[in-house]
């Protein structure tokens, strides 16, 4: 029997800002190889903070954090670049160049980690056409909907193939029309096997396209349940 | 790294360079101003080099004999010098010998010394003696002089122990100045370099998320600095040169054997270009590194 590789494992962890705020207090998760996974709470519960242990923009003040079994701990600084290479990151404000074109935007991502020339322009087309903007490559983002906007900065997070993709409040200034594009873009990247995690405050998706659901309240896990509810009224 | 990435690099501090045009334009003159006083300085410390070597070369105690000396005795004395490990070489001159070099220095003038020669020769027997060590010549003297064979001693006046001590005091001042101004240098190219920090930092966000290794989002910064620092090179060495070729040309005459000695053009040129280019680019990558460190923190 094949061992399930967890692509994250947290226990106890903390974080405690150097301002005082404890913004985790005690976390125990484990997110496995091939799952989504919403992550709901209040404004200023902790998700925010909680995904940024993931891609370790923060370091724990405590605890273990695994990512694909190595000990975040562990990993020199210097290292830090090659474990960002297994994960994908996406946020609500798309982060693109303004400078640059859909194309370039996300050719950016492999030219950064020194990818050869060649794979660069095939591979490129390639997640422009599954994000389906193909069409809309040499647009540059001022001239792109705020859905599309999303869609390069996913294709960017998948260029490299990372295996694991981590979105903080992707549909958050969309639409429900976009927000919805954005869901069945992330569904089938799921679908072809990337492990997804997702902080939200989108009821009527949690509710619809049901998945994992960790609910985080005070910097704690209230709620973790497989095809769970959004549980809020906001 | 590939060869492509490095294309990419230098056309990416390229671009910064021409986007804070005020802020290189600042970092260049400072970068400008210290390696103009470093490239004078460089002139002038080779020359003092090259001026003591041929000093030391000229350096020797001419000792004379005591009237009426045997020519047995004379040389016994110059083999017991000789065999002084302090004593490089000794030379006898006869005092025929001595009027003829005397007259041929004169040129011209040397009709007053007409009906001296033979018995009416007024000048000594002389033995020149060069010491091994230019810098211990006065102990040598000293020793010389005590032999009772010798009359009278002369050496020069500590000529090239003057012009070390100058050379030496004005190495001090440069450097302490030269110090001071390299720092102000490096700094205003940090800051250069910190604006471009400031206005790529959105592409040094996304390099980071996507995992660009540490050097590859450092290296644009160090190109930056190092060609500030290179474009800085640029005047002073044209200006130091052309200021050196000016000077040659008036106080030798453009000749090597006038008696003023200043070491020729070439490979002068050279060395002040190459070694104050390498200062440029070093204040230049100083600079990339102190800004890189405050503000890049990768
Ligand atoms: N860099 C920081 N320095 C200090 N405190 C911080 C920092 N980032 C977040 N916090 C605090 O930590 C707590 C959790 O913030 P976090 O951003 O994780 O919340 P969130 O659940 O993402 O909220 P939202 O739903 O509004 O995005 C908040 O009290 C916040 O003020
Ligand atoms: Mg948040």
């Amino acid at each position: 029997m094949r061992k399930v590789i967890a692509v994250i494992e947290m226990h106890d962890v903390w974080k405690v800002y150097p301002n005082g705020v404890e913004a985790l207090r005690g976390i125990d998760v484990r997110i496995d190889q091939g799952e989504f996974c919403y992550v709901v709470g209040p404004s200023g519960a902790g998700k925010s903070t909680f995904i940024k242990l993931m891609y370790r923009e923060e370091k724990p003040s405590s605890g273990v954090i695994l990512i694909n079994g190595v000990n975040v701990k562990r990993v020199r600084d210097w290292k830090i670049p090659y474990l960002r290479r297994k994960i994908g990151v996406v946020f609500q404000d798309y982060k693109l160049l303004p400078h640059l074109t859909a194309y370039e935007n996300v050719a950016f991502a492999m030219e950064a980690i020194e990818a050869p020339r060649r794979k660069i322009r095939s591979r490129v087309q390639e997640v422009l056409e599954l994000v389906g903007l193909a069409d809309r490559m040499n647009a540059l983002p001022s001239q792109l909907s705020g859905g599309e906007q999303q869609r390069v900065s996913i294709a960017r997070a998948i260029v490299n193939n990372p295996g694991f993709l981590i979105a903080d409040e992707p549909t958050g200034n969309l639409d429900p029309e976009n927000s919805w594009d954005i869901m069945y873009l992330l569904e089938e990247i799921n679908a072809r096997g990337t492990t997804v995690v997702m902080a939200t405050h989108n009821k009527e998706i949690v509710n619809t396209m049901r998945k994992r659901v960790i609910a985080i309240e005070n910097g704690v896990i209230v709620r973790d349940e497989d095809q769970g509810e959004y549980g809020y009224e906001d | 790294m590939k060869i492509d990435t490095m294309f990419r690099h230098a056309r990416e501090a390229f671009k910064s360079l021409k986007r804070n045009t005020w802020m290189t334009f600042a970092a260049v003159s400072a970068v400008a101003v210290t390696l103009l006083i470093f490239g004078f300085f460089l002139v002038f410390a080779f020359n003092i080099n090259y001026l003591s070597k041929e000093l030391d070369q000229q350096v020797a105690i001419r000792a004379s004999i005591v009237p009426g000396a045997s020519a047995d005795d004379i040389e016994q004395l110059q083999k017991q010098i000789e065999q002084n490990p302090e004593v490089k070489s000794v030379t006898f001159i006869p005092k025929a010998q001595g009027l003829q070099q005397l007259k041929a220095q004169l040129g011209e003038d040397s009709k007053i010394l007409e009906g001296l020669e033979g018995e009416e020769n007024p000048l000594p027997d002389t033995l020149v003696i060069v010491p091994q060590n230019p810098q211990r010549i006065e102990e040598l003297a000293n020793k010389v002089k005590a032999h009772n064979l010798i009359e009278h001693e002369d050496h020069g006046d500590g000529v090239t122990d003057k012009l070390l001590d100058f050379s030496s005091l004005v190495r001090n001042v440069v450097l302490v100045f030269g110090l001071g101004l390299a720092v102000l240098a490096a700094f205003l190219i940090s800051n250069t370099i910190k604006l471009t920090i400031f206005a790529r930092r959105r592409e040094i966000e996304i390099m980071r998320l996507v995992g660009a290794s540490n050097w590859f989002i450092r290296w644009p910064f160090f190109i930056e600095g190092a060609f500030i620092g290179m474009l800085g090179a640029v005047f002073p060495v044209i200006i130091v040169l052309a200021f050196y070729k000016a000077a040659l040309n008036v106080l030798t005459d453009g000749s090597q054997y006038s008696f003023i000695k200043m070491l020729p053009m070439m490979p002068l040129s050279l060395y002040v270009a190459a070694l104050t280019t390498f200062l440029g680019v070093l204040i230049g990558i100083w600079g990339s590194v102190i800004s890189i460190r405050r503000f890049l923190r990768v």
